[in-house]
């Protein structure tokens, strides 16, 4: 047994132990637990990936004349103004305000610069009140300019992130980067074996062993504090608040990003220490990529609680391949496909020697926790929910297609519809007509349906939002979709009327 | 052995079979990269597949019709930018990139087809294809 103060007097005298998680498992594996716990004094960890729930808190200093600061921006980029005159909170996922830049310059983009220490141009507009006079203000800054920058990131270093799969004909652009048809790549998250919260977990209590409120760690090349759970916090998928001072970052650590078509996001630098009191302790350091299990989801299905498709752990994920048992089109097969992370464990690696280095160095000593970590709870949102068949039309109008065009054009009429699924004799879909295309018939002379039908038909299902329905019309500028089930046979068709009633008013 | 060429040829070969035309007479094997036609010109990027010697005669006779140009390599990193996430991992068709026993990103410059969907993944915009 040993105490942090003991540790730290070890460090003050050159003295201590120091290793990284990723040398502690090889020291347990060699020497035993209980070896290990009585020589090593501290374990490194770190993990290197985009956290999107980032910020800097800026004060800015006060102006002549004085302005009350409401709408702020930085190089056009929207900073939360809703604070004293001259603070603010600028995000990392903030997009640009001009929709051409976009998420390509994004808050993430503005807290990198700042870091690197390059000119920013502050634009801000307040109202006038008799002790701020000014209307707005646009000067170029840089951190040096600012009174405070203080980064607090409301949530950080997952334990745990789970794997990321796309089960649906096209890609998908999510922040775990682009996901292939058909289940083709697997994405992942996180430093595993080297991730702090992993290394400070104690199973039976869900609880963490050292990490707690006023822990100091490692935050973007400088040194920060944890000041809390994050958000979400939920172990084992527990999540860290933290803060740093800007000023003292490095641009090595705080790195911009952007996920295609997704959006901004911040890769950070982040590392603690875990003192090594005891044996329980030490055990736990010794955590193998092979030891952390991970759920792998399907993004590919717009809903909160997305399919869980298989669980691995990080050994596997870290091999560049994984074999899936998977539906594709009603039949079960097992598919081998590439993993690819998101986070970067090279430079997880990074961080863990870097905070060794100052350990040893003796320029970072570790700080006894004041309290806890809080309140573990991660429940969905009490939100409504409209799904397909809620708004369904039933029982489906649909026809054969060896029907003549001029027998298709009287469907039409005789339901007042525009779309007219075409099936086979099993029901199953195989094109679809709109009064469109009847149209288009008469003006070029065609004949037979099958001439006319579109045959690459957008479809929809019972259980899909709505909300997404709408966005998938929205993207292929179509007013209708055939809903199909499992065996792609036709149950009904939602169109534009139907979601346009839903915010009409008339059910 | 494989070469890649950037490959202009003037508007007036456009509508002749140049390329089959080396295949038959050189025997080397060519897979078109990237082609563009435009009305003064028409530019390529070619694979030549085939020995020391069938690529040399395939050369001499691609430079008939149009200008050559070898190149070493069709992608380009930017190894400050890169942070050797593994985000593009995934996407290459051929294999080009992997993540070695030191967790760095390695791109295999020279078997690059110049798909491009490494370069649309990376959330840093490090990796640049040479046009």
């Amino acid at each position: 047994m040993k105490t942090i103060q003991e540790i730290n007097e070890k460090i003050k005298k050159g003295e201590a132990v120091v290793v990284t998680a990723e040398e502690m498992i090889k020291i347990v594996e060699e020497e035993g637990v209980k070896k290990a716990a009585d020589y090593v004094d501290v374990v490194t960890t770190g993990t290197f990936g985009a956290m999107c729930s980032s910020g800097v808190f800026i004060n800015f200093g006060h102006s002549d004349p004085p302005i009350k600061m409401l709408k702020i921006y930085l190089n056009n980029v929207e900073a939360y103004g809703g604070l004293a005159a001259v603070d603010a909170y600028i995000g990392a996922t903030q997009p640009n305000e001009d929709p051409d830049v976009d998420i390509d310059y994004g808050g993430a983009h503005v807290i990198e610069d700042l870091v690197r220490g390059k000119e920013i141009e502050l634009y801000a507009e307040g109202y006038t009140t008799d002790c701020y006079p000014r209307k707005d203000v646009n000067v170029k800054i840089t951190l040096d300019d600012v009174n405070q920058a203080i980064m607090v990131n409301p949530r950080n270093g997952y334990q745990t992130y789970a794997a990321a799969t796309n089960s649906r004909d096209e890609k998908i652009y999510t922040y775990m980067g682009v996901l292939l048809p058909e289940y083709s790549n697997v994405h992942y998250s996180g430093a595993g074996q080297l991730n702090p919260l992993q290394n400070d977990y104690d199973p039976e209590t869900k609880s963490f062993n050292t990490i707690g409120i006023g822990t100091r760690i490692f935050l973007g090349g400088g040194i920060g504090y944890v000041i809390g759970e994050g958000t979400q916090h939920n172990p084992p998928f527990g999540t860290l608040m933290v803060k740093g001072d800007l000023k003292q970052m490095d641009p090595k650590f705080i790195r911009a990003a952007t996920m295609p078509k997704y959006g901004s996001t911040l890769y950070i630098g982040l590392g603690i220490p875990i003192p090594v009191l005891n044996e329980k302790i030490a055990e736990r350091c010794a955590i193998r990529d092979e030891d952390i299990e991970v759920p792998i989801y399907d993004y590919g299905t717009p809903r909160r609680d997305r399919p869980l498709i298989a669980k691995t752990n990080y050994k596997v994920l870290r091999s560049g391949k994984i074999t899936l048992r998977v539906n594709i089109e009603g039949r079960e097969v097992e598919k081998t496909v590439k993993t690819g992370s998101v986070s970067s464990y090279k430079m997880a690696r990074e961080v863990a020697e870097t905070l060794k280095k100052w350990i040893l160095d003796g320029k970072f000593l570790l700080s006894e926790r004041v309290d806890t970590l809080g309140r573990a709870e991660n429940k969905p949102m009490k939100s409504p929910i409209t799904l397909v068949r809620d708004i369904l039309s039933k029982p489906p109008i649909t026809a054969q297609r060896n029907i003549s065009i001029m027998e298709a054009a009287k469907i039409l009429i005789k339901h007042n519809i525009n779309h007219l699924p075409i099936v086979d004799e099993q029901g199953r879909l195989v094109g679809i007509i709109t009064s469109w295309d009847i149209a288009k018939a008469l003006a070029q002379n065609k004949k037979t349906i099958e001439e006319i039908m579109t045959r690459n038909v957008v479809t929809a299902y019972e259980d899909e939002p709505v909300d997404h329905v709408a966005v998938k019309m929205s993207k292929y500028n179509i007013s209708g979709v055939p809903v199909v089930d499992n065996y792609r046979r036709v149950v009904g068709v939602v169109t534009s009327e139907d979601i346009s009633r839903l915010f009409g008013g008339k059910k | 052995m494989r070469k890649r060429i950037y490959y202009w040829t003037a508007s007036e070969h456009i509508n002749k079979p140049v390329i089959a035309d080396t295949v038959l007479n050189t025997g080397v094997k060519i897979n078109i990269l990237k082609a563009k036609v435009e009305p003064q010109e028409a530019f390529l990027i070619l694979e030549l597949i085939g020995s020391k010697e069938t690529i040399e005669k395939a050369l001499d006779y691609l430079s008939k019709f149009g200008e050559v140009e070898e190149i070493s390599k069709v992608i380009k990193r930017d190894l400050e930018k890169c942070v050797h996430c593994g985000c593009c991992l995934t996407q290459c068709p051929i294999d080009a990139i992997y993540m070695d026993e030191e967790y760095n990103v390695v791109f295999k410059e020279d078997e690059c087809v110049g798909c491009k969907n490494c370069m649309k993944a990376c959330p840093f915009k490090a990796i640049e294809i040479i046009e």
